[in-house]
Formats: structure tokens, sequence, C-alpha cells
């Protein structure tokens, strides 16, 4: 049989557009792939087809999923489409197929013996790893407005998972968090909810206008952290084990080095 | 009262002498309370814990952690705030500890408040200086994140109840394991005096649970439990009593964590032990590996220890050294041991263990698929089959098993060609 490519834009309306598609043709799984982007090399012997973002859809396959599968599943999913890799769209999609069509259900994640199982297992790692870590080193810089600003460079698209938590801790606050490698502001008034803006570009050419107090309370910290070191200890293969070079850049404390 | 401290002192200077007295504090985790924010005030607390950054040392800044103040009345050996060093004093007012955590804990570089202190005039009047503090961050500043804090021993009870409530962990610190070294190194602390405040707070903690249970919004009390720390290598205690006085603890008040602390050396002393090779960081490490077994591995003290082999084996972890004495019970087949087996392995941690179970679900299991689920395949090779066969053809020997977990550069087994090497001998 011959092999079909459906061709997905890299987004989540994309990838799932590409599943509900692949489930529509009703010829079975085998022969269909799911690739984001468009391919250098095309291969011979195969069809390639372009899937475009259709709302109806990708509403359908979220809601299939939320309902067979539960919440946790649809969040790996959505954890597992949120890293950079390219075979990302293939092994959600095989992930789901053994989940609705072999059976495994609710418990999919754990038949890891499944190679695109496990794949998608390990990409959700990834991204909750990643979350967990920008949780941590998330570095907010006032403004003169009071607004609290902070810019990271993830490997994967984290700002939509991190905001529901700062929102959560800081409810009172103006705050932003900037993917400055994706674009995406995630945004929180007080007292409202969180939203996303995507497409924006930020001329970070200009120094922000940083509040009066801010420098100081950056100094504070960054001398409390020299301090609570303990010289006979030292062990910077450890703390760089721990808080790899690419978060350092953009944490005030590391700022001097 | 007046103060003793030079008011024109900046915030900067207190800051650098405080966190620098706070230091050897192990204890700096963030974790065992969940709690949302409640939307009118500022914070919230993660199950897990975070550590926002780490120091040079590479332990991880999670709280500010401060004295109160690094006057002291008593005179501890192995202190560097003794009463008797001429170190630069400091105080914070509970106004600037206020300051200092909030200002921090909206930018992000903290999780929350560690808050020790120094005896300074005595310890009620310590203690609540530290409630007096948490009071105001909890109810002026509407500070919700998580809060660390000691009871001072030999405090009036009513305040260490008091900063129960305002606290998500306290601890009291053992400082030493037995009796006979605290008298030697820590005159004006009575063992008596510190576990009367360990038990104060185990028996708040488990009344505050019966409370809850019953009106579901009832205050928290020490949401996150108890901790406690000990030093070690400063007296000559086995690891044995160590270990022991540990599994006591965790046994008979409850607590969440034991830390260890590897003694370093700040004061001469006729007392103290010289430590030219700097702290004992590796015995620390194997009493951390121990304290897992204890709490994660179901192990018990008397399983790694003896009174005759009263120390860990510093060329390999305790894990391993149990196994390497019990191959009457290897190998296990990973397709049909069960969980507390499983955990037995080394190689085989909480999380494989786990993993093994589920999978096993959808099928046998092979090295491969061990492999996938995270089991380091190279330490657990010597101990596990997979349907019956081993990895490779391995002896089950304790000397042979013990070269090769020990020799680093060598991932996989010496013999793994087929080919068996020995040591010749010439005189069997």
């Amino acid at each position: 049989m011959e092999e079909k490519y459906l061709v997905c834009e890299d987004s989540l309306e994309g990838i799932f557009t590409g599943i509900y598609d692949a489930y529509a043709f009703r010829e079975g799984h085998e022969h269909i792939h799911i690739q984001i982007g468009e391919e250098e090399n095309l291969k011979l012997f195969a069809t390639y087809r372009y899937i475009f973002p259709d709302d109806v859809k990708t509403g359908k396959v979220i809601g299939t999923i939320q309902r067979r599968l539960g919440m946790d599943i649809y969040v790996a999913l959505c954890k597992a489409l949120a890293t950079d890799d390219a075979d990302k769209g293939q092994a959600v999609y095989q992930t789901i197929v053994d989940a609705l069509t072999r059976g495994s259900g609710r418990r999919v994640l754990e038949n890891v013996s499944n190679p695109y199982v496990e794949k998608t297992f390990n990409l959700c790692r990834k991204t909750g790893n990643e979350i967990h870590r920008l949780m941590e080193f998330v570095r907010f810089q006032e403004l003169e407005q009071g607004i609290l600003f902070s810019k990271i460079g993830p490997v994967c698209n984290v700002v939509s998972f991190l905001m529901p938590h700062f929102s959560d801790r800081l409810p009172l606050e103006d705050f932003i968090i900037y993917d400055e490698k994706r674009g995406i502001f995630g945004v929180h008034p007080a007292r409202k909810e969180w939203y996303l803006v995507t497409g924006q570009e930020l001329k970070l050419d200009e120094r922000l206008p940083y509040s009066e107090k801010e420098e100081s309370y950056r100094d504070l910290f960054t001398h409390f952290c020299r301090t609570i070191a303990i010289k006979e200890r030292k062990n910077l293969k450890l703390q760089q084990q721990m808080l790899p070079l690419r978060f350092q850049d953009y944490m005030v404390e590391f700022a001097e080095k | 009262m007046e103060v003793r401290i030079s008011p024109q002192m900046s915030l900067m200077e207190k800051l650098n002498i405080l966190a620098d007295a706070a230091k050897y504090d192990v204890s700096c985790s963030s974790s065992g309370s969940s709690r949302k924010g409640d939307g009118t005030g500022i914070g919230n607390t993660v199950k897990a814990g975070l550590c926002h950054s780490f120091a040079a040392d590479g332990r991880c800044i999670s709280l500010l952690k401060i004295l109160f103040t690094n006057e002291c009345i008593y005179d501890c050996k192995y202190c560097l705030n003794r009463k008797s060093n001429d170190v630069p004093r400091a105080s914070f007012t509970p106004d600037e500890v206020c300051e200092l955590t909030m200002e921090f804990y909206r930018r992000n570089y903290i999780e929350g408040l560690f808050l020790s202190s120094g005896i300074l005039y005595s310890p009620d009047y310590t203690m609540e200086l530290l409630c007096q503090t948490l009071y105001k961050l909890r109810t002026v500043h509407n500070f919700q994140g998580y809060i660390h804090v000691k009871a001072i021993p030999g405090a009036d009870p009513e305040l260490i109840r008091k900063a129960g409530f305002l606290a998500d962990r306290m601890s009291v610190n053992m400082e030493l394991p037995t009796a006979e070294s605290l008298q030697k190194l820590a005159p004006n602390k009575h063992r008596k005096n510190i576990l009367k405040p360990m038990r104060l707070i185990q028996n708040g903690i488990s009344a505050n649970k019966n409370e809850l249970a019953l009106y579901r919004n009832a205050p928290h009390f020490c949401e996150a439990g108890q901790s406690t720390q000990m030093i070690v290598g400063a007296t000559p205690e086995s690891d044995y009593q160590i270990m022991s006085v540990a599994e006591g603890l965790y046994q008979k008040f409850d607590l969440k964590r034991v830390y260890y602390s590897a003694y370093v050396n700040v004061n001469e002393d006729k007392d103290l032990p010289a430590l030219p090779g700097g702290p004992p960081l590796l015995r620390e490490h194997r009493l951390y590996q121990a304290d897992w077994l204890l709490r994660f591995y179901e192990f018990t003290v008397d399983e790694l220890l003896t009174e005759d082999r009263p120390n860990f084996n510093m060329m390999i972890d305790p894990k391993a050294d149990w196994a390497v004495r019990h191959l009457e019970m290897f190998p296990v087949e990973i397709n049909r041991a069960d969980y507390q087996l499983l955990l037995r392995i080394p190689g085989i941690g909480v999380k494989s263990a786990r993993r093994i179970l589920a999978a096993r679900r959808f099928g046998n299991l092979t090295f491969e698929d061990l492999k996938k689920i995270g089991v380091v395949l190279k330490r657990a090779l010597y101990f596990i089959t997979c349907n019956g066969r081993m990895m490779y053809p391995t002896k089950i020997e304790e000397n042979y098993i013990v070269r090769n977990l020990t020799y680093q550069k060598e991932r996989y087994p010496f013999s793994m060609d087929g080919m068996q090497y020995e040591q010749m001998s010439l005189f069997s």
C-alpha cells in the first residue's frame, strides 16, 4: 500500500486536524504519517497532502481525547506537542492509535514497549521538566509602573503552562512572561484572567525602564547567593549540573559573571 | 529592652552577616505542603518544592535562609556565632525580614522564608521575636508562601504552638547524635530540651490532623512536618549510631527529614577535630543514601549496619553493599518479583520499580524495555534476570561484582565477550 504523508502546521490545531484526517481515511494507521512542516527530501512512492488547521476538527479530536482518555492524557499529549522535536506529530498520532484503537486506553503511557508511546512519554517528560525548571528560574524585574517583566528562552513552548502557576501565586500583580525565542507573551493583569499575545515584536534594544528600587533588590539577592555558599564545599560542576548555563543567562544573580 | 545593635547598619550589611551565619543550616527544602493562593494576597506552595537557584557549592537556594540575629548567649564549640567568638553581630527587625521576603518572593527569587536565630537574651524572647515576624508576614502582608522556622529549645510551649500555626515546617536541631557529645560540645544545650519541643510539634501535628478530618477549614499546623539536623564528623560516633538515632526519630517522632551536615571547621578548639582533608563529604553522602533507603526503600538500620560493621563502605553505596552481602536472594526475575524485592535491586529506584509494575501489565519485559524504563543496567545486571536469562554471563560472586561495580570506566562486565579472566592464584 502507498505511504501517505500528511503535512501539518507546527501547532496544536495543525497536528490535531492531521490526526482527524488520518482517522477519516479509514485505511488503518500503518501507512499514514504525520509530518510537521515541509519535507526537504520527498519520498518517491508516497503521496503528500497538505493539511490546513481546522477549528471544528481540532475540537472534535480534543473532545474525543478528553472524553475517552481523560484530562491527564490530554495534558500529557499537549506537553509532548510543545517540544521542538520533528517527529512529535507522528509519535502523538500513534500514541492515540495505541490508546483508542489497540485499547490500552487511559493506561497508554505505561505501554513503553511501543516505541511511539515511549517517544511521546519522553517528550512529555521533557516539557514537564522544562516547566518545572522555569517555575524555579523565571526572574521578574520590576518596571516603572510596578509591572513585573520576565524574559525566558526555553527549548519547549511552555509559556501557557507557566501562566496558571504564576497567576495563582501572584494574583495581585501585573506581570508579563516573554518567550523571546517564539515571540510569545503571557500577560496577567492584576485580579484578572491571564492571556497570550503572539506575533508581537518587542524591541529590547532600548533599555527597559526599571523601577527605582529594582537594582537594590537585585544586588541584595546577588550578594545573598554569594554569601550562602560554603566555600569549603565549593563544587561548581554540581552547580552547573543543577542549573544549566542556558538558564543562567536569564537570571539576575548570574548577570555579573 | 534596648537593642544592642548600632541602628545605622544598612540592610545589605545585615543580610550579608545574617545569611553568612545561617548557611550551615542544611535544610532548604520547600516541599511537603500544597496550597493554592486564595487570590487576596501573594503566594502558594507546591508539593514537590521548588529550588530557585543554586549556590557555588551546588546546594539549592529555595528559601531566604537567614538568622533573625546572630547574637547568642550560648557557647557551642562548633558554632561560628558562639558567645566567645569575636564576629560582627547584627539583628533584623521584623519589618526588614518582611520587606526582604516580599520583594524577593514577587520577583520569584525565592520560595519562602527560612528563619532561624541565635539566642538573644533568652529562648522566650527570641521565639517571641520569630513569632512576631511570622505573624506580620502572614497577616499584614498576606504572605501565603512557604515558611520554615526553628523552634528554639527551652522556649515557652505556647510560643512554639503559635509558630506552628504560622509556619509550614518547623525544626529543632539535634546537633549531635548522642547526649555525651552534646554535653561536651554544646554545654548550654541539653538533649531533654531538644526533644521536648520536638515532641510538642509532633503532638501538634497529629492533633491538627484530627481537627482537619473533622473541620476541613481548620487552620493548618506545620503542614510540611518537622525536620532536624545532625553534625557529622565533629564527634567520634559511628555511622551505626547516627543512623539508629535517625531511625528512632523517624519512628518515634514522625519526622519528615533528618539532615546530616558534614562538619566544617570554623572554630579552633581542643575538643574539635582538625579535618585536614576538608569536611567529610563522602561520609555525609553515604548517610543520605542510607537515609533514603530507610524512608523509601523499606530498609532498616540493622540490615545495613551492625555493631561489628558500624561504618558504611566508602567504596560502594549502602544498597549495593547490602546486595552483595545477600547474594542468596539474587538473581531476581524482573517479570515476577514483587515491589519490595524490586526495590532491593541496585540500579532500580522507586520510580523504575513502579514503572516496571505498570509496564508488566502489557507483556513480558526485556532488557531493552528496562533501559527505556530508566533502570541503570550496568548496576542492575548482576542481580536480575528477564524471562529467566541474565543480560550477560556473569558470576554471582561477591568479589567479582564489587570489582565490576567499583570499576568506573568499564560500563559492562569484564567478561561480556564470553572470556573469563581471573587473578592467577599461586598458593591455593
